[in-house]
């Protein structure tokens, strides 16, 4: 077929009814996927017991709202990833914030902690659980993020699809973090971030598969 | 580059809102610029390989046109796009195995290609086979099209599909089944032992690396040229 009877062709497809975007679509999906995540929690882990008393220190309180923040910051980024030529512009700038504040944390737990306890604190007693459990309770938002980008067109369908791992692994470790009582930056800023870089690795795999066009 | 970008951002602005002309003059406009690109970028690819990726383009420019924001600039979008199914195109041909050379001129062949009755048998019996992998629907459609010479419109009324969704989805089971052909081809490829006419063809006019064989050429002319036919 002639390329220019593919455009006749092409402008002769009556304009359809506007196909719902992925900004449209997102909050539905994405809602979804939040339910389920905190229904799962709630069901098989629950807030730590003196949540109230622990979120009053400021050190504690980093582990829900550093993670709640990267996936503020990420979320208008999977957005932007999902339509071509668009530009990341200042949530891409400040996401970095995000990592050097963890670190930033790390180094000064190191530095205030006794020598003989930071191995004891770094190794904590839940690595088994922390891990496994940041990456399925991001899965169902990654689900839902996955659902609605596939509306974009994202040209590196393999880095939107991190990005989406990035905003369902934020959400999942603020969540996880409530029921979590290893409170020392040297665990979390080492562990959660673990976890949270499987999630986004995950995101990378599903989206080279599914946000393909 | 602004003036470009005022007028084609009108241009899709209006097609997007239902202006048929407006959107027609859009995609035409656009036509040479993403020749250029994928020009450009399919460096070593014949023309037809090169038309391939632009009529790709022309397809993912309509079917994701909500994607672009009124308001901002249409190049880096419209670019985008086009780059995006360059590389696609790259990789499936990279995949496939062919590199430059995975086009001959068609008079290099002459020698072993069956001639065009035998052809004509083959590819019947090809493209019968090649449709049972489509969807029913697109396999109709061809059929009805390019084989029976049927219009649109009346495949249309047939399907209930408005004349431009029937051209749309014939043409993109074309390219479908072009693909198809393009694998069988391969595939026979690897399972042929290598006869004396084809090593001679391969060491006189072939690169190294290239795995289209004569039956692939045949098979993609066979369904070119169906459709053609319509």
């Amino acid at each position: 077929m002639k390329t220019e009877d593919l455009i006749s062709a092409l402008a002769a497809d009556p304009a359809a009814p506007r196909p719902p975007r992925v900004e449209t679509r997102l909050p539905g999906f994405l809602g979804l996927g939040v339910l389920v995540t905190a229904l799962a929690f709630a069901l098989v882990l629950g807030p730590r017991p003196d949540l109230a008393a622990a979120l009053a220190r400021p050190v504690v309180l980093a582990k829900t709202l550093l993670p709640l923040l990267l996936a503020a910051l990420a979320l208008p980024l999977v957005l932007r990833d999902a339509r071509p030529g668009a530009r990341y512009g200042l949530p891409g700038a400040l996401i970095w914030a995000v990592p050097l504040a963890v670190a930033g944390l790390f180094l000064l737990a190191f530095l205030t902690e006794l020598p003989g306890d930071r191995l004891r604190l770094f190794l904590g007693h839940s690595i088994p659980v922390c891990l496994p459990a940041i990456t399925l309770l991001s899965l169902p938002m990654l689900a839902g993020l996955l659902v609605a980008l596939r509306r974009g067109a994202p040209v590196r369908p393999a880095r939107c699809g991190a990005l989406a791992g990035l905003v369902a692994a934020g959400l999942a470790t603020a969540i996880y973090s409530t029921f979590c009582i290893e409170d020392s930056p040297l665990f979390y800023a080492v562990w959660y971030s673990a976890g949270i870089m499987i999630a986004t690795g995950l995101g990378a795999l599903a989206g080279r598969q599914l946000l393909r066009w | 580059m602004n003036d470009r970008n005022a007028l084609w951002g009108d241009l899709l602005r209006r097609g997007n809102s239902g202006d048929r002309a407006a959107y027609a003059r859009f995609l035409t406009e656009t036509l040479p610029v993403l020749r250029n690109i994928a020009r450009a970028r399919m460096a070593g690819g014949t023309a037809e390989e090169v038309e391939d990726v632009v009529q790709e383009a022309l397809m993912a420019i309509h079917a994701k046109r909500h994607t672009w924001r009124e308001g901002e600039p249409v190049t880096p979008w419209l670019y985008a796009i086009a780059r995006y199914k360059c590389a696609d195109a790259a990789r499936r041909r990279r995949a496939r195995g062919g590199g430059s050379g995975a086009e001959v001129p068609i008079e290099d062949l002459a020698e072993v290609l069956p001639d065009e009755a035998l052809g004509e048998v083959t590819a019947a019996r090809d493209l019968t086979r090649l449709l049972q992998r489509l969807d029913p629907r697109a396999a109709e459609i061809v059929r009805a099209l390019g084989v029976e010479g049927e219009s649109a419109a009346e495949v249309g009324a047939r399907h209930g599909m408005t004349e431009g969704a029937v051209r749309v989805a014939y043409h993109r089971a074309m390219r479908q089944l072009k693909a198809l052909a393009g694998e069988a081809g391969a595939h026979a490829a690897e399972g042929d032992p290598p006869d004396a006419t084809m090593a001679r063809d391969r060491t006189g006019h072939r690169t190294a690396g290239h795995k289209t064989t004569g039956q692939e050429r045949d098979d993609q002319e066979a369904v070119t040229t169906v459709g053609r036919r319509r």
